[in-house]
């Protein structure tokens, strides 16, 4: 802070100059003031020697008075209202110093506000600290309450400060920062010795950082230079250590609650995304509602769909040679190998059976066909795998049947399960089983076949027709044969038009010819079992005669 | 030329804080003066010509815009730069401000040494 001066105390407008000008006009006297350098700042200078009175502020000479009399009176008078400007200046400086203090303070909580991330709150507590109250370098250490553990959020300027021994010295720091102290330290000679601060520094600053009584870490400021920091520092440092402790304090709480809130989300949507393998999507989409949880008993929906059952042949023959956990395992790989067909082909699993699916497809039946097609060429893969694994082969049959089911929410308040009710369902469960019986990978219903725009596409043979249990309706049942190993699909297109013949001959009940024709087939491709199994149904019917009433359909065996 | 800054203020301790502020430049040859109203700022700007005032928005008589918008509009005084003080938050008011003619509008409690760069800027003290 300046000191004031003669020159700003007679300035032009000031009141002194005019007192001292209409007081010396009145008493005609020849007065000179001059500042100490000897410049003239009142009256004009004097001719010959005169006594110089001093005008003085604090035993330093500011400047002179000189003339007649009372010269030395208005060098006292001088002197006395220097001192009260240089009192004044002061309250001014302090009062300003205040200002300042005042405004950091209300600057930094405004910066406090813009931020909800502890480290950077500490980070502005850290520049300011630095900024208000000069000094090479800052750090902010907090004690982690889950770790721990110290850890340092903020440091800043030159490297005056060790990292890794500040961590480790915990110790020492409990007898500073960490003991919730705050103060100027003058004796740091321990912390030089114990290399956590840089030989440099000079003089040290820390206040606690604290939320009620519970210490959080501490800011710590060093300077290079010998003047030590001031009480004045110390008093600013302790407050904004305590604004940003708060401030901390809430963040932490903030994040913390937001974690929690995140992980209990992410919990529910896992449940969420379990729950959907154990219930179709697409079944609470066919129900009309968006979730699982939107669903209740009673709801149904009814819906033309195709649906199609898949069966492992002779598992049971199969299942004896495993343990019951190499059994889970294989009928859960074989799973795992058809459910993404079925997903592709825009159908989804409504059910597994233990080793048999239940696929619903309810877009289009011509997708359950192309799955099924898909899932036959699948099991030879599999085969081939299996065969050089000198593992037999595994036969699955796929049959699949197209009308109308409904999707609905059974059971009780306790236990509710996602259930279809359909003839439909029985329908092309008992197709499915016919494989076995016409010795026939892939079949499907003529209701299937007939909502299928372009059928030339797929290799299909006319089977026998089936009377389906409890009901007068025959139903046609077509084999599809595209996803035979390639060989045997080549023999069958060469004897497709025979097989159609002597199908023909069969419902025509000429089965001496039919017979012949099988025969002939059976020549080409001797691997074709479901024209031996027509042709021994033949036979058979020569042999016993046929049945009064018959229609050429197969009685629909149970399940 | 001389130099001159007017600050003007109701509020006493406000005039003492700023010219406490700018104090150093008064080594310069720097000359304060002061007001506490309206009218006699707008008296002291036509008498002394001041390069730099600091003009409070809010005080009796007449008011910071109201003595803006005399010096700049109505006697065209163009040299003077007018920097405008108010509490801060009132935003609207900085639009009114720049309507007057205010060169800046700085919102109290202002930094110091906002204010000090300020003056240095237009006085052209480095």
């Amino acid at each position: 802070m300046a000191q004031p001066t003669l020159k700003s105390l007679l300035g032009k407008r000031s009141e002194t100059t005019a007192w001292l000008q209409s007081w010396t006009d009145f008493e005609k006297l020849g007065i000179v003031v001059e500042d100490y350098q000897n410049n003239v700042l009142f009256g004009f200078p004097l001719t010959g020697e005169q006594q110089k009175y001093p005008v003085t502020l604090d035993a330093d000479i500011s400047g002179w008075v000189s003339g007649e009399a009372n010269a030395e009176m208005i060098a006292r008078l001088l002197s006395l209202m220097l001192q009260k400007e240089a009192e004044k200046k002061k309250l001014g400086s302090e009062v300003l110093n205040l200002y300042q203090e005042l405004n950091v303070i209300y600057n930094f909580s405004e910066k406090l506000t813009e931020t909800i991330d502890p480290d950077v709150i500490a980070q502005i507590t850290l520049e300011q600290a630095i900024h208000s109250i000069p000094s090479h370098s800052g750090v902010i250490v907090l004690w982690d309450e889950g770790n721990r553990q110290l850890r340092i959020p903020a440091m800043s300027g030159e490297l005056l400060f060790n990292e890794e021994r500040l961590l480790k010295s915990s110790d020492i720091l409990l007898k500073i920062g960490l003991s919730g102290q705050s103060e100027i330290i003058t004796d740091i000679s321990l912390l030089k010795e114990k290399g956590i601060i840089e030989n440099e520094v000079q003089s040290l600053i820390y206040a606690a950082m604290k939320v009620k009584h519970r210490i959080m870490g501490a800011i710590i400021l060093a300077g290079k230079n010998a003047e030590k920091y001031s009480a004045a520092h110390l008093k600013l440092l302790v407050t904004l250590a305590l604004q940003s402790s708060t401030a901390i304090e809430s963040a932490m709480l903030y994040e913390k609650n937001i974690r929690e809130v995140r992980e209990r989300e992410e919990a529910i949507l896992r449940i969420h995304e379990v729950t959907k393998k154990f219930v179709p999507i697409e079944f609470i989409l066919a129900l009309g509602k968006e979730s699982l949880t939107d669903v209740l008993l009673g709801d149904q929906v009814e819906k033309i769909v195709t649906v199609l059952f898949t069966d492992i042949r002779d598992f049971t023959s199969l299942s004896e040679k495993m343990t019951p956990e190499e059994n889970f395992h294989f009928v859960s790989s074989f799973n795992a190998q058809l459910g993404p067909i079925i997903r592709e082909n825009r159908g989804f699993i409504n059910q597994y059976l233990g080793d048999s699916i239940m696929a619903l497809f309810p877009e289009s039946p011509e997708d359950a066909l192309k799955a099924g097609i898909a899932m036959q060429k699948a099991v030879y893969e599999l085969n081939l795998r299996r065969q050089s694994n000198g593992l037999p082969p595994i036969k699955a049959g796929i049959g699949m049947h197209t009308g109308p089911l409904i999707m609905g929410i059974t059971g009780d308040e306790h236990r509710l399960d996602a259930a279809t009710i359909s003839d439909t369902v029985n329908t092309a469960a008992r197709i499915e089983s016919l494989t076995k019986y016409y010795r026939s990978p892939l079949l499907l219903s003529s209701e299937t076949l007939r909502h299928i725009n372009d059928t030339k596409k797929y290799q299909l043979r006319q089977l026998g027709k089936v009377q389906l249990k409890g009901k007068y309706n025959l139903l046609n049942i077509i084999e599809c044969i595209d996803g035979n190993p390639e060989e045997d699909q080549q023999k069958k297109k060469k004897t497709l038009p025979h097989f159609n013949e002597a199908m023909g001959l069969y419902l025509d009940q000429r089965f001496e010819h039919a017979v012949q024709v099988y025969k002939n087939i059976m020549v080409t491709d001797e691997e074709d079992y479901t024209a031996q199994f027509f042709m021994d149904k033949a036979l058979q019917y020569l042999r016993n005669g046929v049945p009064e009433n018959w229609t050429g359909a197969e009685e629909m065996l149970n399940k | 030329m001389e130099q001159k800054i007017l600050i003007v203020d109701d509020e006493a301790h406000i005039r003492m804080l700023i010219e406490q502020t700018l104090e150093e430049l008064e080594d310069e040859g720097v000359e304060f003066l002061t007001a506490e109203n309206g009218e006699i700022a707008l008296d002291i700007i036509q008498k002394e010509n001041p390069q730099l005032v600091f003009l409070d928005v809010m005080m009796p008589k007449m008011n910071g815009m109201e003595v803006c918008r005399r010096v700049k509009k109505e006697l065209g005084m163009d040299n003077v730069f007018i920097v405008l003080l108010t509490a801060k938050g009132q935003e609207t008011d900085r639009q009114k401000g720049q309507d007057v003619g205010a060169d800046v509008y700085m919102t109290k409690p202002f930094d110091p040494e906002v204010i000090l760069d300020k003056a240095r800027q237009v006085l052209g003290i480095s």
